[in-house]
């Protein structure tokens, strides 16, 4: 705190000793003057008063110019203007010369005054100028927070002799301490933080803590969102202080956004570089299983359709090993599916569509495995156009109808019926049979979970997690349910959206021939 | 008159061997290439009628194979696409392929879609017949006029181009790009619903069940194939 600081007035001298010296000055040049004033004409000497003045003004400031104005005339008058020695004066003239003199001593002592403190002031200001813009250098190539946290504490001690902490708004547990804290916080400040934090107000306090100084909370201001907090203490008595507060706190706001989105920027490449790992693994796993399983489910294929026919023996094993190779491949095709969808970042093809239309082509997909149920299909003409990706909810009505062909007994039908609501579109699948296990009907959609764990048909659990996910990325819910007239009902939604408008072409005039 | 040729583009071995030994059966010549670069020679001096080609080749994708092949012939592609990503299919199409297959696919689908594209390629003028019939519908070109049962059914022009187009373009699967370019035109190549509203709406008119199609086939995400 003995260091001089730019911005407290850093006067060497006390004031007392300023005017002892411009007394001085005075007693100086009239003790030069003296031994010539025979030869000396008194305008001259009145000359080297008023110099005296102007040099005090330079070197001591206002107050002692004045001073040294009153005893200039004082002296000139005592020692100089006849009869000497004495206050009194025998030619009126001289009132006048006095007063002129001390007018002008007066006049220019001030102008000088003023000089010589607007340029101290010009230096101060040039100063606080140059450690700021050495502040925001040292911001600028800050890799971390703490080091900002040094450059900052280092500025507010070399320029007003403040301590600082410096407090990171992080998501949504709220502003975390960057480094050490220069100020300790108590309770109250932390809340005080918070609010400054929220508000994007600061608050400068003019209470004293325990040290004599008093606290500053200045907001962080991004761009985009508050970044945190600043708390400065520093000595009461600096009210110009704040602009100067201001100016670093939005030196640092920008230094801390800057860090914070080089963070966002560098989590971004890092996620995009394992997404693409992780798709590019999938993709190759994905092919290198199926090359295999075509080979193998081709050949058995073949086996089993040779012209002329193998032995009734071999023909059977042929088509066994074509059908295990197609399960396999089904079920791979799922595990694929649902490492990808779990990897998080599914990209929907989101386009207007007829569900009809997916509805149709699920039901071919899957053909034979449906011969043994009649599907029925109520309502789904009269649905407006929904916004999905074809591919997917394909994938969803496939896994639907097969599992409702799976559990339920031949001969039983498959219903599909859709409601449109207001909001959402419901599309429901009901099958004949058991239902689901009542206790696990919470349970169905989890993967690696059945709905009848017990049950001889084969499955992995996959296939209703999987719509479960793709559901879900369309905005919609999926549930399961035992209807009251028996079986097993999915039910899912889907969002309705506002559809796009389609301009309508009318028949031509004469019917048939268009 | 010459068996037709095809030649299998796949670099996997089992797969070209139950393949070949499928299409010799059927009466055909076959040829072989495991790479892109082999397949343009083997293509080259051949003159096949027909290539099956696989969208998985190490040296390049099956897009840039199509677009070499259709530089100068016109026979038909079959593409084998053990990918699940739609994007590839279309891009190949795109390229002037005619169809896909899924890996892994059924011996029979394979020579059932290598039939028709044969007839396709052999007899082109055929789609241009004044008649075509499918299921219980007749279409007469001449006289403009479509009818079911005997019935005449009424079509929007857009309805009627919409149906010439894909019975122009019969067994072959048309993205949903071709079939918007060619019937709205370019400026519509990304409005896919009107598309597929009038699909919709031929199927109502046209087939027995809107919901389950048997000439109006959906290949979701891709387009539509048309089957008589």
């Amino acid at each position: 705190m003995a260091l001089p600081r730019l911005l407290i007035d850093s006067r060497p001298h006390p004031s007392w000793w300023r005017y002892a010296r411009a007394v001085l000055a005075c007693g100086l040049t009239a003790g030069l003057a003296f031994p010539f004033h025979e030869s000396l004409d008194l305008p001259n000497t009145v000359m080297l008063f008023v110099m005296t003045v102007v040099l005090v003004a330079v070197k001591a400031g206002r107050g002692p110019a004045v001073l040294a104005s009153v005893v200039s005339v004082a002296l000139f008058d005592f020692l100089f203007v006849p009869p000497r020695f004495s206050f009194a004066v025998t030619d009126g003239q001289y009132l006048l010369t006095f007063a002129v003199m001390l007018a002008v001593s007066l006049i220019v002592g001030q102008l000088t005054a003023g000089l010589r403190s607007q340029a101290h002031e010009a230096d101060r200001r040039e100063q606080v100028t140059r450690a700021l813009y050495e502040l925001a250098r040292k911001l600028a190539g800050a890799m971390t927070v703490g080091q900002v946290d040094d450059a900052l504490r280092h500025f507010l001690d070399a320029q007003c002799g403040a301590r600082s902490s410096l407090l990171i708004a992080a998501g949504d547990t709220g502003p975390t301490l960057a480094g050490e804290p220069g100020v300790a916080l108590d309770r109250l400040d932390w809340q005080t933080v918070r609010m400054v934090c929220a508000s994007q107000q600061a608050v400068m306090s003019s209470a004293l803590d325990a040290a004599g100084l008093c606290r500053h909370f200045l907001p962080l201001t991004g761009a985009t969102r508050n970044r945190g907090a600043l708390v400065v203490s520093v000595a009461a008595a600096l009210g110009e202080m704040r602009p100067l507060l201001e100016a670093v706190a939005s030196l640092v706001s920008t230094a801390v956004e800057r860090l914070h989105f080089v963070e966002v920027a560098h989590a971004a490449q890092v996620d995009a570089m394992s997404e693409r790992l992780r798709s590019s693994i999938l993709s190759a796993l994905s092919h290198d299983v199926r090359t295999p399983l075509t080979a193998l489910y081709g050949m058995a294929d073949a086996l089993a359709t040779a012209r002329p026919p193998l032995p009734a023996e071999a023909q059977e094993t042929a088509a066994a090993i074509r059908d295990q190779a197609l399960r396999l491949n089904g079920m791979v095709g799922n595990l694929l599916d649902m490492a990808r969808l779990q990897s998080g970042r599914v990209q929907l093809r989101r386009e207007w569509q007829p569900v009809e239309e997916v509805v149709g082509a699920s039901l071919k997909l899957l053909g034979p495995a449906l011969a043994d149920h009649p599907v029925r299909i109520t309502g789904l003409d009269a649905l407006p156009l929904l916004e999905f990706d074809a591919v997917l909810i394909e994938r969803v009505f496939c896994n639907l109808f097969e599992n409702a062909a799976k559990y339920a007994p031949p001969g039983t039908p498959i219903v599909l019926e859709a409601d449109a609501g207001p909001e959402t579109v419901e599309l429901r699948v009901r099958s004949g049979g058991e239902g689901f296990a009542a206790e696990r009907l919470d349970k169905v959609f989890d993967l690696f979970e059945r709905g009848r764990p017990e049950s001889a048909v084969a499955g992995m659990g996959v296939g209703l997690a999987i719509c479960q996910s793709i559901v879900a990325a369309h905005g919609g819910t999926i549930r399961a349910f035992n209807p009251p007239g028996g079986g097993a009902c999915v039910a899912f939604t889907l969002p309705r959206g506002c559809p796009p408008a389609i301009e309508s072409e009318s028949l031509p005039p004469e019917g048939g021939t268009p | 008159m010459n068996k037709p040729l095809i030649l299998i583009v796949e670099d996997e071995q089992q797969i070209r061997r139950f393949v070949r030994s499928a299409l010799e059966r059927e009466g055909l010549r076959v040829g072989e290439a495991a790479t892109r670069r082999e397949g343009l020679i083997e293509a080259g001096r051949g003159k096949p009628d027909l290539v099956v080609l696989d969208l998985g080749l190490p040296d390049g994708d099956g897009a840039a194979f199509v677009e070499d092949f259709r530089t100068w012939s016109s026979a038909p592609v079959l593409v084998l696409s053990a990918r699940s990503t739609e994007n590839d299919k279309i891009d190949v199409l795109d390229a002037g392929a005619d169809d896909y297959l899924t890996k892994p696919f059924a011996v029979g689908e394979l020579l059932a879609r290598v039939r028709a594209l044969l007839r396709r390629g052999r007899s082109n003028p055929e789609s241009e017949a004044a008649r075509v019939a499918f299921g219980d519908v007749e279409v007469d070109f001449s006289r403009r006029q479509v009818s079911r049962r005997g019935e005449p059914v009424k079509l929007t022009p857009i309805e009627y181009r919409l149906l010439g187009l894909l019975i122009a373009n019969a067994g072959k699967v048309m993205t949903h790009r071709q079939l918007l370019r060619e019937v709205w035109g370019p400026a519509y190549s990304d409005s896919s619903h009107y598309l597929r509203i009038y699909v919709g709406h031929l199927r109502h008119k046209l087939e027995d069940d809107a919901a389950q199609p048997r000439h109006f086939l959906t290949e979701t995400g891709v387009g539509y194939r048309f089957q008589l």
